[in-house]
C-alpha cells in the first residue's frame, strides 16, 4: 500500500465528506431540525446532474447549478409541509416526516431515473493527474477547492454578516428572535434550502466518484452523521476538521482492512466516542 | 357494557376473525395477503410501543425484524430446531442485541437516539449482505416448513399457516393491552408527555426506555420469526426501509396508542399494494405520501381527523352562547374614581 | 390623548379555562401604566397576548390597535416591525452575540412617521455601560446590564408602544429604580409604556395609572394616588400600613 497515494485519497474523501456534511450542520446548528431525507437528496443531486450531462448534454458547469437548484426546491418544499411542527419543535415527528421525503424521493427517482447504476462523467473526472507515484483526478482537486472556498465562505457569512447574526440568533432563541422582529419562518425555510443546494452541489462534486443508484444514500447519511457529531453541532470548523480525520480513517481503514466495511468501522468509532465521552450530546431522555 | 358480555363480544370476535378470510372468498391470495398483514402487524406493534407510548423514534426495529428471521433461518437450517426452539432462540437474540442497543444509547438525546437506531439498520445492512455466515448476498434458504410435530401440525402455504400467523397476532394484541395497563405502560407515557414530572414522580427515563425498548424488541423479532417460515428464504432486503416506513405509517395512520390502529394500517396498506397498486416505484411514493402527509397535517391521524372535524362542528354550535364575563363590577369600581 | 395601545374584548382561553378576559384596555402616548397582580394572575399573558405570541397553543381572540392600526391579524414578528414592543422577562438577550451584535442585529427596518430608531451611537451615549462592554458576549453581562441592552434593542426598533415583563426580577433595589426611572423616561418622550411589575412598591412610585389583575380580569384600575390607598392593593402588596 501506498502512504502518500492513501494519504491523497483520505484528503479528498475527507473535503468530501465535509461537504456532503455541511449542510446538515447548518440545518442542526441553527434550526435544530434532523433531516432524515439527506442521503436521498445527495441521490438526487447526483442523478440531476448526470441527467444534464449525459442525457440532455448540458455542461457540467450549467449542470451543477441546475442541481442545486433542484436541491433548493427540494429543501423548500420540505420545510413548507413541516413548517407547523418546526415552530413547535415536534421533533418526533420532524423525523419521521423527513424520513417518509427520502423514500418519496426514493421512489421517484427510480421512476424517472430507473434502477440501473450510472456512471457521472464529467469533463473533470475523465482527466488523470500523475504526480510522482500518485494518481488523481481534476474532479478531486475540484473537491478539495470548492471544499475549503465554501466553508470560508460560509464561516464569513456566519460570523460577519447580518444573515448571519440574524441566523445566530435564531439559532439561540427562536422565541426572542421573533420578539426582534424577525420573521423566524422564513429562516427555517432559507437554512433548508441551503441545506438541499449544499448537499446537491456535495452530490454533483463528489458523485462522479462511484457509480450512483437510486437506492443509495444511506451510507451518507452515516458519513454526515459522523462528522456533525465529531465536529460538534453546529460548529463549521469542527465538521471541517471532522470530515478531514475521517475521510483519511476510511482511506486507510479501506486499504488496511476491508473497503466493504469502512461505513461500519467509522460508525464504529463514533459509538465509541458517543459511549466514552457523550459530551453535548448526551443529555439523558427526560430533560432538554 | 357488563364485563361478561364484553368478554363474549370479544372471543366472538376473535373467533371470526379466524374465519375471516375464508368469509373473504378463502383463495390462495387473500390467505397470503392475510399472513403478511398478522405479520407485518406483529412488527409494527413493536415500534408503536416505543413511538405512542414512550414518544421516541427507533429505527432499529428493521434489525430486530432481521434478527427474527435471520436467527430462525439459522437456527432452523444449522442446528435443525423446530418453530419453537427457533421462536426461543429468537427472543434471545432480540433482547441481547436490544439491551445492548439500549446500554449504548442510554444517556443519549432523543434524536441522537434516533439517528444512533437509523445507523444501526444502514450498518446491519451492509454486514448482512457482506458476511458469509448470513449467506452474504445471497441470503439463507431453504427454511423448513412450520411444523410441530408433536401436534401433528404441518404448514404448507399460507392457508395453513394463517392459524399461526393469527395467533401469533392475537398474543400480540394482549401483549400491547397488558403493557399499556402495566407500571411499565403508565410510566412511558409519563416519560412522554412531562418528563420533569414523571423524574419528580419516582420514574427514571433512562431505565424506562430501556426497559419499553427490550419489551419491544422480541415482538418485531416475533413477526421476523414467522417471516422467515413463510417465505421460506432471509436475505438482506429484510433491511430495506420499505419495512421502516410500513411501520411508521400503519402506527400513525390511524390514531396514536390505539390497540387496533397498528393492525388496521399494516392491512390498508398491504391491501393498497396487493390489490390497487400501481406498480414498485408509484407505491413507494404513495407510502411515503401518506406517512408525510398524516404527520404533517393529521397528528391525530384518520381518528383525530374524525375528532377534530367533530369537535369543530359542536364549537361552531357553542359560539352563540359565550357570553362575556359580566362587565358590572368593574365598571362599578372605575366609576368610583377620583 | 388618543391611545396608541389598544386592546378590546381580549380573551385568552386554554381548552375551555379562561386564563385572561380583558374588556377593554387603553394606553396613550407618554403614559406609564402598571399592572399588577399576584403570580398566575395573567400579567405575562397580558403582555404576550397583545403581540399574539403565547406558550402553548390558545385561543386568543379580541382586537388590540397600535396607533390607530389593527394589527390583529399580523403575526407578532410584524407587530414587532410595526413599533410594538416586548421585553420579556427571563432571557432578554442573546447570550451567544456580543453586545454590538445584539444591538446591530435590530433595526434596518423602514419606519412609519411619529417613530424614531434609535442609532447604535445614540444607544451608546444613553447607556455608557454598554459602550464599555461592547465586545462581551451578552451571557456575560449582569442583570442590570441585560436589562439596559434589552430596553436598548428596543429602542433600535423603533418603539411606539414598549411592554416590560418584570424588569426588576433579580436586580438589586438600587439598580431596580434605575431601570424604572429609564422606563419613565423613555415614556416621556412619547412612548406608550405598559410595565408589569411583581414590584408594586417600586412601580408604585414611577406609573401614572395602575390595574390590579386577579384570574385574568381586571379587579381595580386609577390613578397612582388613588390606587395607593386602595385596601386591596395596600395590604396584599405594601404592607397594612402605607405612607
Amino acid at each position: 500500500m501506498n502512504l502518500t497515494q492513501q494519504l491523497v485519497n483520505g484528503l479528498v474523501l475527507g473535503h468530501a465528506y465535509a461537504l456532503i456534511a455541511i449542510g446538515w450542520t447548518v440545518l442542526l446548528g441553527v434550526a435544530r431540525l434532523v433531516n432524515f431525507g439527506h442521503g436521498q437528496m445527495y441521490m438526487l443531486g447526483a442523478f440531476v446532474t448526470w441527467y444534464s450531462v449525459s442525457r440532455l448534454g448540458l455542461p457540467y458547469l450549467v449542470a451543477v447549478p441546475i442541481a442545486m437548484l433542484a436541491g433548493v426546491a427540494v429543501g423548500y418544499v420540505m420545510q413548507r409541509v413541516m413548517l407547523q411542527l418546526t415552530l413547535r419543535q415536534d421533533l418526533v415527528s420532524i423525523m419521521i416526516v423527513t424520513l417518509g421525503f427520502g423514500y418519496v424521493l426514493h421512489g421517484a427517482a427510480g421512476l424517472v431515473f430507473g434502477s440501473t447504476g450510472q456512471i457521472l462523467e464529467t469533463p473533470l473526472s475523465l482527466i488523470d493527474v500523475y504526480w510522482g507515484d500518485l494518481w488523481f483526478t481534476w474532479q478531486d482537486i475540484a473537491i478539495i477547492i470548492v471544499a475549503i472556498l465554501f466553508f470560508a465562505l460560509l464561516k464569513y457569512v456566519i460570523e460577519r454578516t447580518g444573515v448571519g447574526r440574524t441566523a445566530r440568533m435564531v439559532a439561540e432563541d427562536p422565541a426572542l428572535a421573533l420578539l426582534a422582529g424577525i420573521d423566524v419562518k422564513k429562516v427555517y425555510l432559507g437554512v433548508f434550502a441551503f441545506e438541499g443546494a449544499a448537499v446537491a452541489l456535495a452530490a454533483a462534486l463528489v458523485a462522479p466518484r462511484t457509480p450512483i443508484l437510486t437506492s443509495m444514500g444511506f451510507d451518507e447519511v452515516i458519513v454526515t452523521f459522523v462528522v456533525v457529531v465529531l465536529g460538534g453541532i453546529g460548529s463549521i470548523t469542527g465538521s471541517y476538521f471532522a470530515g478531514l480525520a475521517l475521510g483519511l480513517f476510511t482511506a486507510f481503514f479501506g486499504a488496511l482492512v476491508s473497503p466493504a466495511y469502512t461505513t461500519a468501522a467509522a460508525f464504529a468509532v463514533l459509538i465509541a466516542v458517543l459511549v466514552l465521552r457523550p459530551g453535548g450530546l448526551a443529555a439523558a431522555p427526560g430533560s432538554r | 357494557m357488563q364485563p361478561a358480555l364484553r368478554l363474549a363480544l370479544i372471543i366472538g370476535c376473535a373467533v371470526l376473525g379466524l374465519f375471516l378470510p375464508l368469509l373473504l372468498g378463502g383463495t390462495p391470495a387473500i390467505y397470503s395477503a392475510a399472513v403478511l398483514i398478522a405479520i407485518f402487524a406483529v412488527m409494527a406493534y413493536g415500534l408503536d410501543t416505543i413511538v405512542s407510548d414512550l414518544g421516541e423514534v427507533s429505527l432499529a426495529h428493521t434489525v430486530f425484524f432481521a434478527i427474527g428471521a435471520y436467527a430462525t433461518a439459522l437456527l432452523s437450517t444449522r442446528a435443525g430446531l423446530g418453530p419453537l426452539g427457533t421462536l426461543a432462540g429468537t427472543v434471545v437474540v432480540a433482547l441481547l442485541a436490544a439491551g445492548i442497543l439500549g446500554l449504548i444509547t442510554l444517556r443519549l438525546r432523543e434524536f441522537v437516539f434516533s439517528l444512533v437506531t437509523y445507523a444501526v439498520a444502514v450498518v446491519a445492512i451492509t454486514v448482512a449482505a457482506n458476511w458469509n455466515f448470513l449467506g452474504g448476498s445471497d441470503g439463507l434458504r431453504g427454511i423448513p416448513a412450520f411444523e410441530l410435530g408433536f401436534l401433528g401440525y404441518r404448514a404448507q402455504g399460507d392457508a395453513e399457516l394463517w392459524p399461526v400467523a393469527y395467533a401469533l397476532l392475537l398474543v400480540t394484541l394482549y401483549l400491547m393491552r397488558s403493557f399499556r395497563r402495566s407500571r411499565l405502560g403508565q410510566a412511558a407515557i409519563m416519560v412522554h408527555l412531562n418528563p420533569r414530572l414523571a423524574t419528580m414522580s419516582g420514574i427514571d427515563p433512562q431505565r424506562t426506555r430501556l426497559q419499553v425498548f427490550l419489551f419491544s424488541a422480541p415482538i418485531t423479532a416475533a413477526a421476523g420469526w414467522l417471516y422467515a417460515y413463510q417465505r421460506a428464504y432471509v436475505s438482506a432486503d429484510l433491511l430495506e426501509t420499505y419495512f421502516l416506513i410500513l411501520m411508521l405509517t400503519a402506527v400513525v395512520l390511524i390514531g396514536r396508542r390505539l390497540l387496533l390502529g397498528p393492525l388496521i394500517g399494516v392491512a390498508v396498506v398491504q391491501i393498497q399494494e396487493k390489490f390497487f397498486s400501481f406498480g414498485g416505484y408509484v407505491d413507494k411514493i404513495i407510502l411515503g405520501t401518506v406517512l408525510i402527509l398524516v404527520l404533517a397535517y393529521l397528528p391525530g391521524g384518520l381518528v383525530g381527523m374524525v375528532q377534530a372535524l367533530r369537535e369543530a362542528s359542536r364549537r361552531v354550535r357553542d359560539r352563540d352562547q359565550t357570553a362575556f364575563p359580566a362587565q358590572t363590577q368593574t365598571e362599578s369600581i372605575r366609576k368610583a374614581g377620583p | 390623548m388618543s391611545a396608541i395601545l389598544e386592546a378590546r374584548d381580549l380573551i385568552v382561553a386554554y381548552g375551555g379555562n379562561r386564563a385572561l378576559a380583558i374588556p377593554h384596555l387603553s394606553i396613550g402616548s407618554g403614559e406609564l401604566v402598571g399592572v399588577v397582580g399576584a403570580n398566575g394572575a395573567g400579567k405575562s399573558t397580558l403582555v404576550n397576548s397583545l403581540l399574539g405570541w403565547s406558550r402553548g397553543r390558545p385561543r386568543i381572540a379580541g382586537r388590540v390597535r397600535l396607533a390607530g392600526e389593527d394589527v390583529s391579524p399580523l403575526p407578532s414578528f410584524e407587530r414587532v416591525r410595526k413599533g410594538l414592543l416586548l421585553i420579556p422577562e427571563g432571557k432578554l438577550v442573546f447570550g451567544t452575540l456580543s453586545v454590538e451584535d445584539n444591538l446591530l442585529a435590530v433595526g434596518g427596518a423602514p419606519l412609519g412617521e411619529g417613530r424614531r430608531a434609535y442609532s447604535v451611537d445614540e444607544i451608546y451615549d444613553l447607556f455608557p455601560r454598554l459602550k464599555e462592554r461592547r465586545g462581551h458576549l451578552g451571557a456575560q453581562l449582569s442583570g442590570g446590564e441585560r436589562q439596559m441592552l434589552g430596553i436598548a434593542r428596543a429602542l433600535r426598533l423603533g418603539p411606539r408602544a414598549l411592554l416590560l415583563d418584570e424588569p426588576s426580577i433579580g436586580l438589586a433595589p438600587r439598580l431596580v429604580s434605575t431601570v424604572l426611572d429609564t422606563v419613565k423616561q423613555l415614556a416621556a418622550t412619547g412612548l406608550a409604556v405598559l410595565l408589569v411589575e411583581q414590584n408594586v412598591r417600586a412601580a408604585i412610585k414611577v406609573v401614572d395609572r395602575l390595574i390590579l389583575l386577579e384570574r385574568g380580569q381586571i379587579v381595580t384600575e386609577g390613578p397612582a394616588a388613588i390606587m395607593r390607598d386602595d385596601p386591596r392593593i395596600a395590604e396584599a402588596y405594601l404592607g397594612a400600613h402605607v405612607a
